[in-house]
């Protein structure tokens, strides 16, 4: 089966900035790839590249079977694109911009824009540059979906979102996959990609760092959490802590002569064993933060040096 | 699906409504000066003043024929005001179309559908000149209105002669922005690139006007190609409208080879 997307050491530099320093991606066709990396990671280079906005200083891309700049036109007609930095401007109504969009894409079936429209909640009679961030990316998102392109460019595609559209556009790209679309994702927020991503790239510094199956990287590993719990001594429950295997980091504060003490912890691994622990007191409150895609790429993978990079 | 020109159209679509104010204002310009000719240039007063004036000032500001329905013409609209409205408008729409998109960030989204770069830049520059021409139209359809109620004395081809001359003129203006936008991305040196060739322009031909040594500045000066041989008197000069618009031609050629090799960055 011919990749949905290959690219061979793809490099890019802008003077004396080396942005990507050979690339070798390789997307299957129907998969949801996830590409991550912290910003400046080399992602927009890479995904403008495909769109053949930007040409690479060396290397090769091949996108359905072809290359960005031979594939041309006819090429792009097959493809929907979210450009990392949307912007839009102009008393252009919505309506007008997709209607323009639409001519100058693949055919978009009647009555597709005004569904995406409904179940993204977007207003398309207001001039686009009355639109809030969040409603000019649902413009976006739209234009890009609305010709069932058989691959989807997708670069941080909620970023403006609010946290139930973010739900809506991981249904719309679990919907793609269902239909056989090739989506390819970018994002520097790791929960957007573990819940969607079948396989995944971790960019950093303009290098792939760690590439495979979504749970096969330890990539959730590093958690930052913090619970309020009652009923226990300071003590015995920094004591308990202590012994639990991943734990660091680790801070508990209250009063000695019992209430409710407050404790903060970096989790690296599993966290079933701290949830078990906690669930042993009346937990007050509990709160555990996203991971930090930088700490859990940096972190695990060293700080983009190829020979650490782990290949699944 | 996909109709014709759909960058084109959407050019002229998103700039209609400057385009309206443009026409107001060339409209304006006309319906103000010429009116005035009967009771300024024709009964000889005017002529007077200008005798009275420094022979130098006269030939810089071209005032020599301003006694003359077709010399009072020039002078005022198609010699400067409406050079200057013209050539402005150019130099808005050339940095706009390709600079402009792209600062913008309009040009990565239309460049990520099915359109290639060379449409992108074709379409964008007949754009600017579909705007222009109909500006020049306008010009010549109202000056050819006046000439019986004002007293011009102009033959009507001769009107529409000189409105080509001055829309290629504006052109060649806006297609160096056009150009220096393609080349560069960046719209404020769109603008001083093309409003910076209209200035030389006017100025060479200013000191060809009254240095006798300089008269090789004709040869250089699309402002010179325009008017030198008096066309609203003497007739449409076609060498010069072959090369203002040869030129304006050939700058939008390598505004859209530029705009192909280059990456967009935005």
């Amino acid at each position: 089966m011919i990749p949905a997307i290959e690219t061979f050491e793809l490099t890019k530099r802008y003077g004396a900035h080396q942005a990507l320093h050979g690339l070798d991606l390789d997307v299957t066709p129907g998969a949801v790839f996830g590409l991550i990396g912290p910003n400046g990671a080399g992602k927009t280079t890479t995904l403008r590249i495909l769109l053949d906005i930007i040409r690479p200083t060396s290397g090769t891309a091949r996108i359905l079977g072809t290359t960005p700049g031979e594939g041309g036109p006819a090429l792009r007609r097959r493809i929907g694109y979210v450009p990392g930095e949307l912007r839009l401007e102009g008393r252009l109504r919505g309506r007008q911009l997709l209607r323009h969009l639409a001519e100058i894409s693949g055919p978009v079936p009647p009555g597709t824009i005004d569904r995406l429209a409904d179940r993204l909640g977007v207003n398309l009679d207001r001039p686009v540059r009355a639109l809030s961030k969040g409603n000019k990316q649902k413009l976006g998102l739209i234009q890009a979906f609305m010709h069932h392109p058989e691959l989807l460019v997708l670069d941080e595609p909620t970023s403006g979102l609010d946290p139930l559209v973010q739900r809506t556009f991981l249904e719309m790209v679990r919907e793609a996959r269902d239909a056989g679309q090739t989506v390819l994702l970018s994002s520097h927020v790791l929960s957007e990609i573990q819940q969607t991503a079948d396989e995944v790239a971790v960019l950093s510094g303009g290098r792939i760092v760690a590439q495979g199956r979504v749970d096969s990287l330890r990539l959730s590993s590093v958690r930052h959490v913090r619970a309020g719990v009652d009923g226990t001594s300071l003590a015995l429950l920094r004591g308990d802590l202590e012994k639990l295997p991943g734990l660091s980091d680790i801070a508990v504060t209250g009063d000695e002569g019992g209430g409710i003490a407050r404790l903060g912890a970096k989790v690296e691994g599993d966290i079933d064993p701290f949830v078990k622990l906690l669930a042993r007191h009346r937990v007050v409150d509990l709160t555990v933060e996203e991971p930090d895609l930088e700490e859990s790429v940096l972190q695990l993978y060293g700080s983009g040096s190829v020979e650490e990079a782990t290949h699944v | 699906m996909s109709r014709i020109l759909p960058v084109f159209r959407r050019s002229l679509g998103d700039s209609w409504r400057s385009l309206l104010g443009w026409s107001l204002g060339v409209a304006a310009a006309l319906l103000l000066y010429l009116p005035l000719f009967p009771s300024i240039g024709g009964n000889g007063e005017m002529q007077q003043i200008i005798d009275s004036l420094p022979p130098e000032l006269v030939k810089t500001l071209g005032y020599e024929q301003i006694a003359s329905g077709p010399g009072y013409v020039q002078s005022t609209f198609y010699g400067l005001i409406g050079f200057l409205l013209l050539v402005i408008a150019a130099v808005s729409w050339g940095s706009s179309a390709i600079a402009g998109a792209e600062e913008s960030g309009q040009l990565e989204l239309t460049l990520a559908h099915g359109v290639s770069r060379t449409q992108v830049a074709l379409e964008s520059a007949l754009s600017v000149i579909v705007r222009l021409a109909w500006l020049g139209l306008l010009a010549a359809a109202i000056v050819v209105m006046l000439i019986e109620p004002a007293e011009l004395a102009i033959d009507p081809p001769d009107a529409v002669g000189t409105s080509a001359a001055l829309v290629g003129l504006a052109a060649l203006a806006g297609g160096f922005a056009l150009l220096v936008g393609a080349v560069t991305g960046r719209r404020i040196l769109a603008i001083g690139a093309g409003a910076g060739i209209a200035v030389l322009a006017y100025v060479g031909n200013a000191i060809a006007n009254q240095v006798t040594d300089a008269q090789w500045l004709r040869a250089v000066s699309p402002y010179s190609w325009a008017y030198r041989d008096q066309p609203l008197t003497d007739g449409t000069d076609w060498a010069g409208l072959v090369l203002l618009w040869g030129v304006s031609t050939v700058l939008v050629v390598l505004a859209t080879i530029a705009l192909r090799r280059r990456d967009v960055i935005g």
